[in-house]
């Protein structure tokens, strides 16, 4: 079976990266596989368990493994491996002046989204074992932009394999008039294409499954709030849902109306604010014996 | 067969093969020359990041690069031609 895929998003320093490991040590106690991933380039994780983390995974107890994503890691291999492949096609590309464009190519806008997908589909492919995969994810911007890339890409792909296509009937027509029943050769833009197309609709279907929750972390602020409508909108007009929300450092065990009014399809579920810091194993274990009625569902 | 007539059947049929081929050929002309113009407008959808137009995401652009070496070809020689696009419709239209 495919392992669940849970995301915790919200605005900066609003908790996701404590609430994620709150709820990942959580399910490991209870004997659930876990591994959680953070996708933030100023990764929390290290410090919250006190502990280095990488793009190797490390246990933390027997059913809890944690790992960093490093996106100038998954940068650096994506570009060496579209300059392995350009170079191979175009052996004369110093006439193309390539090598340059390699160079800022790295400074491409949409590379650090590209990169957390093409992190997120190794680890979905490498720990498909796994019970549950948490993705503790960067601020709001970044998150939306990782959301919104495969249905951008979409958009693109289908309409280039529409010209693509008729392309290929007219190429078609020409090769039956010119040399008769002569079959024409595979268009291998064409198929690219639709290979490319497949590939993102199998992570578009992963962000709109229903064995994937997003979790909306908030506070109990006004620019949380504000922020948290912001994104329930925006992920709303690319079909994406979510499933719950928590309120992080609540102070009173009542929801604010406006969170209930607001999200009142979703489950919504109060970390209380913790009296010491919440750092080191231990400390996240202390935090779960004080307030196990969290995980009561 | 006599050689003669052997020889003058061969050079009729090749005549037939040619003017066919020929006129095969003036026939597609022009959805040859609409065919060039697609691939050059694909071309420039998918490259339009390096001459500035809206493009796709870089991905799609670097993925779809190593098979574009024909629109590139087709591309660049649409520049020579860019400066006067009515001259090289009127030619494929045979327009003096």
């Amino acid at each position: 079976m495919k392992p669940e895929l849970q995301f915790y998003i919200g605005k900066g320093g609003v908790g996701k990266s404590t609430t994620s490991a709150v709820t990942a040590v959580h399910l490991a106690r209870n004997s659930r596989d876990i591994l959680l991933v953070s996708m933030d380039p100023a990764h929390n994780q290290s410090d919250i368990f006190q502990q280095d983390f990488g793009e190797k995974p490390q246990q933390i107890s027997n059913h809890l493994v944690v790992k960093e994503v490093n996106v100038d890691y998954w940068i650096e291999k994506y570009l060496k491996e579209t300059e392995k492949t350009i170079k191979q096609t175009y052996s004369y590309e110093s006439a193309f002046n390539l090598q340059n464009y390699f160079n800022v190519l790295q400074f491409s806008p949409g590379l650090e989204e590209y990169a957390l997908l093409l992190a997120f589909e190794n680890i979905i492919h490498t720990f498909e074992n796994k019970d549950i995969i948490i993705f503790d994810m960067a601020p709001t911007a970044l998150t939306l932009r990782f959301f919104s890339l495969p249905f951008i890409s979409l958009i693109w792909l289908e309409e280039l394999l529409k010209l693509r296509d008729q392309i290929y009937a007219k190429k078609e027509i020409i090769s039956k008039i010119k040399f008769g029943r002569r079959e024409i050769e595979q268009d291998k833009v064409k198929a690219k294409l639709e290979i490319l197309i497949n590939n993102y609709e199998h992570l578009r279907d992963h962000s709109i499954s229903d064995a994937t929750k997003i979790n909306l972390v908030m506070n109990t602020d006004r620019l949380s709030f504000s922020e948290a409508f912001r994104i329930k909108k925006k992920l709303k007009d690319i079909g994406i849902k979510i499933e719950s929300v928590i309120i992080n450092k609540a102070q009173s065990k009542a929801v604010p109306d406006k969170v209930k009014d607001e999200f009142n399809h979703q489950k919504i579920t109060l970390f209380p604010r913790s009296s010491k810091s919440l750092l080191g194993y231990r400390a996240i274990n202390e935090y779960i014996d004080e307030n196990n009625e969290i995980f009561v569902y | 067969m006599i050689p003669i007539v052997k020889t003058i059947k061969h050079k009729v049929v090749s005549a037939f093969h040619l003017a066919d081929e020929v006129m095969r050929s003036k026939a597609v002309e022009t959805i040859e020359y609409e065919a060039g113009e697609l691939d050059n407008i694909f071309a420039i959808l998918v490259l339009g990041v390096f001459i500035g137009i809206p493009s796709p995401p870089i991905h799609i652009t670097m993925a779809l690069l190593p098979d574009l070496e024909n629109e590139l070809e087709i591309m660049l020689q649409k520049v020579s031609t860019a400066h006067d696009p009515l001259g090289d419709l009127f030619s494929v239209l045979d327009i003096d």
